[in-house]
């Protein structure tokens, strides 16, 4: 093999593009070498940022290693849940992270199947944000069983004991839902990523590079038919994926539906719960993909226009989540179970919990009503600012609709609080740590934007040739 | 087709590749083949690339598959192997069941999509015949080849002529893996 990295990674200027016009979702006329030039470029020749917050925040990670193995070692006393409060922070974590995955995969699969443009730049951004979001989400229901060891009682094997997992409840459903839908993901990014896993060994200036890239291309060459096979396949998952999306967090919110207690026992959760994790997906997205933009100098890749076409999505799925909270509590105060009413008209408005409930109603209504504005959602600090206020109100809303239920249920015998310990707060902000780490070894090691998709858009646009 | 000699045409244009694929279709030639760095719907057309039946049915089995498997073993040791009567409920309560069987026929299928798509496609491989090409490697990046592998071609001393006419940059002519240039 020549030595092609030589073909244009030594003549690499730092801005091949200007800066397109703010509408459009792709670069002004460039051909596929500059393309592709300077968005390897970008993983090939990383910023100087990259590696010392790689070092940070892989450093700040091992505050999670510490409390996962506390935990281990002590018994998930160390947590502040207790009965009747069981659930309390490790199930509002796994609720939120696998929520912020789901957008991720609505934006590849739903995406994909509506024929948008505009998903192309932020594709693999997102994929990448689903899977890292899952590894924190595994990790909650695994430690909260307790004996974190016997996880695989939870999968149906021929043991000794000739005793199988309950498959009428919830949590062998969410056994099948959480890693059926981190595999999907998983084949769904690494099918999209071989074409450019190949473009990185055919463009990689250094050998050594070569060959890791090329061993994980797996001997990808794009002849015509193994692109048609390519297309039908990821079709395919496209299609298999966007169900997932609302399967998942709808056998997610069933944990809580099919309970009795008030405040959960609802058919609305699915739906609802739905809606609340691509809305909080979303933000997340915009968490990450606002400053990497900024730091990568991506604003003629993805553009105003994504930003703005993301924030509709959160107004879309804001006002859904807005909805789901008047249609909750209505059906509360017209449904004539004095326990439910009592839970959504008197304990979660004015309860101890009073002040986590309103600002989630701040947070979660209030804040998308902003995106009505048309330069707001144009403005990319002030989304930045709305994304992490909609974060915050998406975790506490699950923390809100968890502890409120189980502190006060039918007996007021059984009525207790509930306190977080600092173990609790240490592994939450492990996991953000942990997340950050795994998205930044992430941003140096993949080509984060789809470059044969960008391409194949250029030519379909006219621009390319 | 890669094994056996073959012509091989380099352009550095998506639309000059589909012109040489029409031409050479038009010259009555069959055994086609191109390799692009992005999906070219115009070539598949051109190549007459065939709609791949194979893998939507395999596929389909895929998730029958999982799906009755995930129904088996829930079935069976819930209602054979260790029945356990909770609340008076059916010991199949196949409403409970829809939601592990739905997660496994989706993993089924998608695990046979992959894997299919690999499989046909030869991969995973730790070299191809055609990196003897010089250059070839360019084709994930911004060039576009077109192979011929029909007896007539091999045989008429006017056609790579012709195809640098329609705008190929470099004729390769491929000799059970040795490349001589045309």
């Amino acid at each position: 093999m020549t030595t092609v990295g030589a073909l244009d990674a030594g003549a690499l200027p730092d801005r091949l593009l200007a800066p397109a016009d703010e509408c459009e979702l792709l670069p002004r006329a460039t051909d596929d070498r500059s393309l592709t030039a300077e968005l390897l470029g970008k993983v090939l020749q990383p910023p100087k940022w990259l590696t010392p917050a790689i070092a940070i925040t892989g450093a700040l990670s091992s505050v999670l290693v510490v409390c996962v193995g506390y935990t281990f070692i002590t018994g998930i006393g160390v947590w502040g849940n207790n009965i009747p409060v069981a659930w309390a922070f490790a199930i509002t974590n796994f609720v939120w992270w696998i929520g912020i995955g789901h957008a991720g995969t609505f934006i590849s699969a739903f995406l994909l199947l509506f024929e948008q443009k505009w998903r192309t730049s932020i594709n693999r951004f997102a994929e990448g944000m689903t899977l890292f979001a899952l590894v924190q989400a595994g990790l909650f229901p695994l430690l909260h069983m307790g004996r974190a060891w016997f996880f695989y009682w939870l999968v149906p094997y021929p043991s000794t004991m000739s005793i199988w997992p309950q498959f009428r409840s919830s949590l062998t459903w969410d056994v099948a839902a959480v890693s059926t839908y981190l595999t999907v993901s998983v084949l769904f990014f690494y099918l999209g990523l071989l074409p450019d896993l190949a473009a990185m060994r055919d463009f990689a200036p250094e050998r050594w590079r070569r060959r890791i890239y090329g061993f994980f291309a797996l001997g990808w060459y794009g002849s015509v038919a193994t692109w048609r096979r390519h297309r039908i396949a990821y079709g395919l998952l496209a299609g298999l994926a966007a169900p997932l999306v609302v399967s998942v967090h709808s056998i997610v919110s069933m944990d809580f539906a099919i309970g009795i207690l008030p405040g959960w026992h609802s058919t609305i959760f699915p739906p609802y719960f739905v809606a609340g994790a691509i809305y909080s997906g979303f933000a997340m997205v915009l968490t990450l993909m606002i400053p990497a933009r900024r730091l990568y100098n991506l604003e003629h890749i993805i553009t105003t226009a994504h930003l703005d076409k993301m924030a509709k999505m959160l107004l879309v799925t804001g006002l859904i989540v807005t909805y789901s909270y008047a249609v909750e509590t209505y059906s509360a105060w017209v449904g004539g179970d004095a326990f439910e009413r009592h839970m959504q008209l008197h304990v979660r408005p004015f309860g101890a919990i009073a002040p986590i409930f309103w600002t989630v109603i701040l947070c979660n209504c209030g804040t998308p009503l902003l995106l009505w504005s048309r330069r707001i959602r144009r403005s990319a600090a002030t989304l930045f600012v709305l994304s992490l206020f909609i974060q915050l109100g998406m975790w506490l809303e699950r923390f809100m609709l968890i502890v409120s239920s189980q502190s006060a249920d039918f007996l007021p015998s059984s009525a207790h609080g509930y306190q977080p310990s600092l173990i609790d707060g240490a592994i939450l902000g492990g996991t953000l740590c942990f997340f950050l780490f795994l998205f930044l070894v992430f941003l140096r090691f993949v080509p984060f934007i789809p470059v044969s998709e960008l391409k194949a858009l250029n030519q379909e646009l006219g621009a390319g040739q | 087709m890669t094994s056996a000699p073959s012509l091989w045409a380099e352009f550095d244009q998506g639309d000059l590749a589909v012109a040489g694929a029409l031409f050479l279709r038009k010259r009555g030639m069959n055994h086609l083949d191109a390799f692009t760095p992005y999906p070219l719907l115009e070539l598949e057309e051109a190549l007459g690339v065939k709609r791949p039946w194979l893998i939507p049915v395999l596929v389909l089995l895929g998730a029958s598959l999982g799906g009755s498997l995930a129904f088996v073993v829930i079935w069976w040791t819930a209602a054979v192997n260790y029945p356990l009567n909770v609340g008076g409920r059916p010991l199949n309560s196949i409403v409970a069941d829809i939601p592990i069987v739905f997660e496994l026929s989706v993993l089924g299928a998608a695990l046979t999509a992959f894997g299919l798509c690999l499989a046909l496609s030869g991969m995973p491989r730790l070299s191809h015949s055609l990196e003897t090409l010089p250059g070839f490697e360019r084709t994930s990046i911004d060039r576009f080849w077109i192979g011929v592998s029909d007896t007539g071609a091999l045989e008429d001393p006017s056609l790579p002529e012709q195809l640098q006419q329609i705008g190929a940059l470099r004729i390769h002519r491929l000799n059970g893996g040795v490349d001589r240039e045309a």
